[in-house]
């Protein structure tokens, strides 16, 4: 299993790969930052960083596929899947391996966005707990798009499609709740009620304000322990359907 | 030992390998002979581990491939059809991979890859992207790959496709090398390779097995007549009725031959008959005044032992062709017993008239 997440993480930081998907990150970042900034009204000179995030999230729509598209698409292209299920390795290590590879790099992004609020550290006052409290929200939120993202790659051999895809499906997650809002699905009580069970968004907005509940972490952890066995039968699945 | 049984692999309706049982020996090369599409890959990808299969069982070193699948891979080392290689990895760090994966001790891989680099000759070539490698590269890393960990069983799907011709030699001395420590099971479309390489052979077509046995056997099998080529210098008919004469011929073809005075014969001996006949021919030539300028004895070779198991009428393979062959005789039944009713309207017919 670790050298499974170490060849993952070579493959993200001997290339550019990790590099470019972290300054892309922090560029987006940049510019959240920047119009929460040019927005400031005197007298009380104050932003909140929660609301940073909220907005960031919506860009790990484009960027989470990119990262993840390449996991289990790129293994079969190479014909590199026969050595990995040939090798005295299970397939659930093989999953956890990779997922953890890439969990790494997603932190390697987040490290790169303290470097904003260690910069309103510097020259303001920083509200710590509610900061805490969001970056833990932040990496729910990424280590579920991840575990989706790694399943959708794991469906199909070319990992443009992956990304697609994934983009499409994490675009459902984001905005699932606004849907499950309209006028049209609040006809049906019931039918609403489920789907809002499946957003994501009000569970994150609890963390950027600065509450850790449970049953949202239940709720993040639970995604992810589903899509990771779903990859598992899904790899399964094609190796004893193959022909 | 390997022991294969009964081993069966259903693609959809279509059966691509057919309740195929074989062993494989300790320190021995087995050669798996076919067509392309005969099912080889798909029977290796099996005992590999890597597809599971419809039915039967592979055992491997008594550990069973689809119940204890991590003990029995660790004794695997495979090399697919396609060597299966990260493009954008160096080859060093490639097997210092493969070698984690096969749970080789990090204190040891130093020593493994530099063994498997050197017996492979691809030491010149460690630092360099894959992905800018020849083919043969590639496959001799792929090679490296499947013997780093020195496990005892290898698997090699088509080993020496790409290389060049010395490469080609290399590697078959490798292999023949590899059978002092390991059991080996290697395929192969090219028969000179099977026959120069391995001590057993095992031939499939469509998913069947046609013949196991040794090279020497299968020589035998075929009939073992043996075929005479003479080329002789003076009169064509005295030549030609003195060996048709001969005990032990059986067929004799003239064939061309170039130069003035000279003729050549492809002389069929009977089956059985060899040096004795060959000598009397030979004998009675001179005696009769005719020059011998040549003379050699063909063997049937492995090229025709295949070629003849490969077409042996195959039975039914695959659900679909049951299938057919289940409508095909219902129809016919069918058809049977619509006569009967035609005759009946044509009596009919007849008596209106």
């Amino acid at each position: 299993m670790f050298s499974i997440y170490k060849k993952e993480l070579q493959s993200f930081f001997y290339t550019p790969f990790a590099y470019v998907i972290t300054a892309l990150f922090m560029f987006l970042f940049t510019y959240m930052f920047n119009s929460a900034l040019g927005d400031l009204e005197r007298p009380i000179l104050q932003f909140t960083f929660p609301d940073i995030f909220y907005n960031v999230i919506f860009f790990f729509i484009f960027l989470i596929p990119i990262l993840t598209m390449r996991t289990f698409a790129d293994e079969r292209r190479f014909g590199t899947e026969v050595l990995l299920m040939t090798s005295p390795v299970s397939v659930i290590q093989i999953i956890i391996g990779k997922y953890l590879a890439n969990l790494t790099v997603f932190l390697f992004m987040m490290a790169g966005s303290a470097f904003f609020p260690i910069f309103t550290h510097l020259h303001g006052t920083l509200i710590m707990n509610q900061l805490i409290c969001a970056y833990i929200g932040f990496f729910a939120w990424g280590a579920m798009f991840i575990a989706i993202g790694m399943l959708i790659s794991s469906f199909t051999e070319n990992s443009i499609i992956a990304a697609v895809i994934g983009e499409i499906v994490m675009w459902i997650f984001m905005f699932i709740d606004d849907f499950s809002r309209t006028d049209f699905i609040m006809q049906f009580p019931k039918l609403q009620s489920v789907l809002y069970a499946f957003a994501a968004q009000p569970r994150f907005a609890y963390f950027s304000q600065g509450f850790i509940r449970l049953s949202d972490l239940v709720f993040f952890a639970s995604a992810i322990i589903v899509c990771l066995s779903w990859n598992f039968i899904a790899i399964e699945r094609r190796r004893w359907k193959r022909g | 030992m390997i022991t294969i049984e009964n081993l069966t692999k259903y693609y959809g309706t279509n059966r691509a390998v057919n309740n195929i049982s074989f062993t494989i020996n300790d320190n021995e090369i087995l050669g798996f002979l076919g067509p392309n599409g005969a099912g080889k890959s798909t029977t290796m990808n099996m005992i590999a581990g890597y597809l599971p299969m419809s039915a039967g069982k592979v055992t491997i070193f008594g550990s069973d491939i689809s119940k204890e699948p991590v003990a029995a891979k660790k004794n695997i080392g495979y090399l697919p059809e396609i060597p299966p290689v990260y493009p954008d990895m160096r080859v060093r760090e490639y097997l210092s991979f493969c070698a984690g994966l096969k749970r080789i001790r990090s204190s040891e891989r130093r020593d493994e890859i530099a063994r498997v680099t050197k017996l492979l000759k691809i030491e010149d070539v460690q630092d360099k992207l894959i992905k800018n490698l020849s083919k043969g590269y590639k496959q001799r890393v792929g090679f490296a790959q499947a013997l780093l960990g020195n496990p005892k069983f290898l698997i090699l799907d088509e080993p020496t496709v790409g290389l060049d011709p010395n490469q080609v030699i290399e590697v078959r001395n490798i292999i023949k090398d590899l059978k002092k420590e390991h059991s080996v099971i290697f395929s192969s479309h090219i028969l000179s390779e099977v026959s120069a390489v391995c001590d057993r052979v095992v031939i499939i077509n469509k998913g069947d097995i046609k013949a196991i046995d040794t090279i020497e056997n299968l020589e035998k099998k075929l009939g073992g007549s043996l075929t005479l080529h003479i080329k002789v210098k003076g009169d064509r008919t005295k030549a030609s009725n003195i060996i048709e004469l001969t005990d032990g011929v059986q067929e004799i073809t003239a064939i061309d031959a170039e130069g003035n005075d000279f003729f050549a014969f492809a002389v069929k001996l009977k089956e059985g008959a060899g040096d004795d006949t060959k000598n009397a021919i030979m004998a009675e030539l001179i005696k009769r005044g005719i020059q011998i300028s040549e003379i050699y004895t063909e063997k049937p070779d492995l090229e025709a032992v295949f070629v003849d198991m490969i077409n042996k009428a195959s039975t039914k393979n695959g659900l679909l062709d049951l299938l057919d062959e289940i409508k095909s005789e219902t129809e016919n039944g069918s058809e049977a017993e619509d006569e009967p009713e035609e005759s009946d309207e044509d009596e009919e017919k007849e008596d209106a008239e």
